[in-house]
């Protein structure tokens, strides 16, 4: 084990490891990733890896969109398949109202040149042929949005990290954070102490338990949310499909698997990683809702999860105002997955003093106590 | 091949039916396994690996290792090592990971 | 949300044993299968066995699966599904079933896991050809089917089942070119061996094999002899005229049920994999999940049948059943598993089943 390091990293999944990889990339030379368990243990080996722009505020869009053309190229850049592929997202309107809403939030993309559009359930028939339409009153289309490896880009970033530098200690809990005079000191491991004035909190699930060690109280709870997938089958739709009504998404992955997702209303904070078989029962019922043939298809394994929640279902970017050297990157709501190459590399840019491309001043940890919260409206819960 | 005379075992095989595989007629005895049947009339090779296209047959004969998975009746991915045969029934060899809707 | 109060996953020798004993009991009781037919590998078993009275000795595994199978027929307090599959195990205490093509959720009492084991594989060059298969497979296609699953055949391994299946082989009309086993001696009873050697089947050890022949199919094997440390030795392969390679190259306990269950697992080599720790009472370290059989680790038929009885006695007597001289009865079991284990072929599940133990001499 390291004594000392410029930047200690909580966490291995997408988050830490892309914001180690963006640290190295500008030029440091001592980071070092912490993992309690293993590399992909967490959110992010269990995630749907959707990646998606259709977001109703400017910053989202603009960090979904940046993150995707960052996605594009990242293979080449780290040397590494990670499967990216744009099939796109459809996005299902449930009510008139909801379409309504959907409309402003296209035109809002499409000025900041996202390509989505609103569809009509023909259309939408013809992008998912297995659609069930009956009722349907319209969706919103984006065909750059997409899907990649979660396995595999997280340990492609971990591993181009590790070419430049970066140290990767895995089954390595973090017990204490040492700080001073509102300044970080040092971190405390199981395997011993790293001198560091840096920390960063990437720690998903457990993103509170960690502040906690440096005297934060985050206001981030975790929950547990549910997948299944099903056996492989030859191509039979392309992109995510998704209601902000009933939390679902499903998609035909690379593989063959068509993997499917949903949130549950009732689901107390927890960190509960076991699956149910209620979750089985709702998943298949409500999928088969609206694409009816699946019924056909065997499910062949599902899981579970946890999401990282703040109040406002924003992530949390940023420098704690009152621990200095205490960095964020947490609270993703389910969404960290798809927008973690841009919020890694502008919390690297925040790291070693450079401009960042895209303010995140929003996403504070402070704005919780000044009750500035970040209204978005299309996130699946 | 069957096994004709056997030294322990006598063979209770049910009614002699035909069935057919990728369009030839081969006969079978009701409620066997699918591949039993595909055995005797000596097909070995019952799919083919999705990436590579090699040849794979029979293996476990318990349902758990996939590489037995054909089309029958239409409805791909059947584990025909478990499954059992029935008069008429459309045996195909599936291509790729199997069509869930047949495509004319 | 059907409820029970024994579920037991698993007809073979250990489902169907602790299925009757607990009926016996007077306890009510679900066996669940994923096959078409009780007896699990029994059915395909056409040696006589060895062991106790008690356990069949000299009579052929086809046989006892008739027998087990004939006690249970008819009993009232015993519904039996067959091709159902158990898919899950939740923390709530819900099994869920695969059957009929609908998830059926099952809430039971007591819980008796006895999956059974599954074949392991042996990495060599196109062993992904067809004709290449596991010892069960040639035993269910030939034994069950009445199929031959090839005219000339090279087994790999000479433990137990490699010998066994070899004679079964050669009585379903296939030639055997050879047996080949990597350890430098045989490891199943002496009695198989040499029933084998006397039919002038070659038993090869520090042998192995190195690929598989052919196109589309098995047409050859390549074989070679291995040094100390089983490396294969140079310059010294042979081919071998063969179309089915059979693989017996051991068991491990299928166990995903167990995992599911949250059961403490470890891994004890000596009983093929990972193994459930339990108690006298075959009881896992969840309460109320018992496991028997190759599931709580990998031995014979003969075994599973007692573990079944242990097994199914506990949990029905854990619900408050009772049958005359319950302890006398459950040692004497224990007694049973001791002699069965005897001798130096039982070494090895001896070391294995003592790391497996805990609280042994807890009483329910």
């Amino acid at each position: 084990m390291v004594k000392g390091a410029e930047v200690v990293i909580i966490g291995a999944g997408i988050i830490g490891s892309s914001i180690a990889y963006y640290l190295a990339k500008e030029g440091l030379k001592d980071v070092v990733i912490l993992e309690r368990e293993y590399p992909c243990w967490g959110a992010t080996g269990r995630c749907g890896a959707g990646i998606r722009q259709q977001w109703g505020t400017e910053m989202n869009c603009r960090l979904a969109k940046g993150s995707v053309e960052i996605f594009k190229g990242l293979s080449d850049e780290l040397g590494y398949d990670i499967e990216f592929e744009q099939g796109g997202y459809l996005v299902l309107a449930t009510s008139q109202a909801q379409l309504q809403l959907y409309k402003r939030n296209v035109a809002l993309q499409n000025r900041l040149g996202i390509p989505s559009r609103i569809v009509t359930p023909q259309e939408a028939k013809e992008i998912v042929p297995i659609l069930k339409t009956d009722g349907l009153p319209g969706a919103a289309y984006c065909p750059t949005d997409g899907h990649a490896n979660p396995f595999k880009t997280n340990l492609a970033y971990l591993r181009a990290a590790e070419r430049l530098g970066v140290k990767l200690y895995k089954f390595t809990p973090v017990v204490g954070i040492e700080v001073k005079d509102g300044m970080v000191q040092g971190v405390i491991t199981t395997a011993g102490r790293i001198e560091t004035s840096k920390v960063v909190n990437a720690a998903g699930g457990y993103s509170a338990e960690v502040g906690k060690l440096a005297g934060l109280e985050i206001p981030t709870h975790s929950e547990r949310h549910q997948i299944m997938v099903t056996e492989p089958l030859d191509g039979l739709f392309d992109p995510m499909v998704i209601s902000f009504t009933s939390g679902l998404y499903c998609q035909q992955v690379p593989p063959g698997s068509i993997l499917m997702g949903m949130g549950d209303p009732d689901e107390p904070p927890s960190h509960n990683l076991s699956a149910s078989w209620q979750f089985l029962q709702r998943m298949a019922q409500e999928v088969l809702r609206i694409l009816p043939v699946l019924k056909e298809v065997r499910v062949v394994r599902q899981w579970a999860g946890l999401y990282n929640k703040t109040p406002d279902a924003q992530p949390i970017i940023g420098e704690a105002e009152k621990v200095k050297g205490f960095y964020m990157a947490i609270g993703f709501s389910g969404h960290g997955f798809m927008i973690a190459p841009m919020t890694s590399y502008i919390l690297a840019r925040l790291i070693t003093g450079g401009e960042p491309p895209i303010s995140v001043e929003r996403l504070s940890l402070e704005r919780f106590e000044r009750g500035e919260l970040v209204i978005e409206p299309s996130v699946v819960g | 091949m069957r096994i004709v005379q056997h030294p322990i075992l006598t063979f209770a095989r049910g009614k002699k039916i035909s069935f057919t595989f990728d369009g030839r007629t081969l006969e079978g005895y009701e409620g066997e396994p699918i591949a039993a049947a595909l055995h005797d009339a000596g097909v070995k090779v019952l799919r083919r690996s999705i990436r590579l296209s090699r040849p794979r047959g029979f293996f476990c004969a318990v349902g758990k290792c996939s590489s037995c998975l054909m089309k029958v009746d239409g409805k791909p991915n059947v584990r025909v090592c478990i499954e059992p045969l029935r008069e008429g029934m459309r045996v195909e060899t599936q291509r790729g990971k199997g069509e869930l809707i047949e495509r004319g | 949300m059907r409820e029970v109060e024994i579920a037991i996953v698993g007809g073979g020798p250990a489902g169907l044993s602790a299925a009757g004993i607990a009926l016996q009991t007077g306890a009510t009781a679900l066996l669940i299968d994923d096959g078409q037919h009780l007896g699990g590998q029994l059915v395909k078993q056409t040696h006589k066995f060895f062991g106790s009275k008690e356990q069949y000795a000299s009579t052929r595994g086809i046989e006892i699966a008739r027998i087990l199978e004939k006690g249970l027929e008819g009993h009232p307090h015993l519904e039996v599904w067959l091709n159902s599959s158990a898919v899950g195990y939740y923390p709530d205490g819900v099994l869920t079933v695969l059957k009929d093509e609908r998830l059926v959720k099952v809430k039971p009492a007591r819980l008796i896991i006895a999956t059974g084991a599954a074949e392991k594989m042996l990495a060599f060059a196109n062993n992904d050809l067809p004709g290449v298969y596991g010892a069960g497979a040639v035993q269910t296609l030939m034994n069950l089917y009445g199929v031959l699953p090839g005219r000339r055949a090279l087994m790999v391994g000479a433990g137990n089942i490699g010998l066994i299946v070899s004679y079964q082989l050669l009585q379903a009309g296939v030639e055997v070119e050879a047996v080949v086993e990597a350890m430098p001696k045989v490891g199943g009873y002496w009695v198989h061996a040499a029933k084998l050697r006397r039919t002038g089947v070659p038993i090869l050890t520090s042998y192995t094999v190195l690929a598989a022949e052919g196109r589309e199919w098995v047409e050859g094997a390549i074989i070679c002899p291995v040094d100390e440390r089983f490396r294969p030795i140079k310059g010294k392969e042979q081919r071998i005229e063969v179309d089915l390679i059979c693989l017996a190259v051991g068991l491990s306990p299928l166990s995903e049920l167990l995992w599911q269950a949250g059961c403490k697992m470890k891994y004890i080599s000596q009983l093929g994999g990972f193994a459930p720790l339990r108690d006298g009472n075959m009881e896992t370290t969840v309460k109320g999940v018992y496991v028997a059989g190759d599931s709580a680790g990998v031995e014979e038929a003969s075994t599973a049948m007692v573990e079944g009885r242990i097994a199914g006695l506990a949990a029905a007597t854990s619900l408050g059943y009772r049958i005359a001289d319950a302890q006398r009865l459950k040692e004497g079991l224990w007694a049973e598993l001791e002699m069965l284990r005897r001798g130096p072929v039982g070494q090895k599940v001896r070391e294995g089943v003592k790391t497996a133990l805990i609280n042994q001499d807890s009483d329910s």
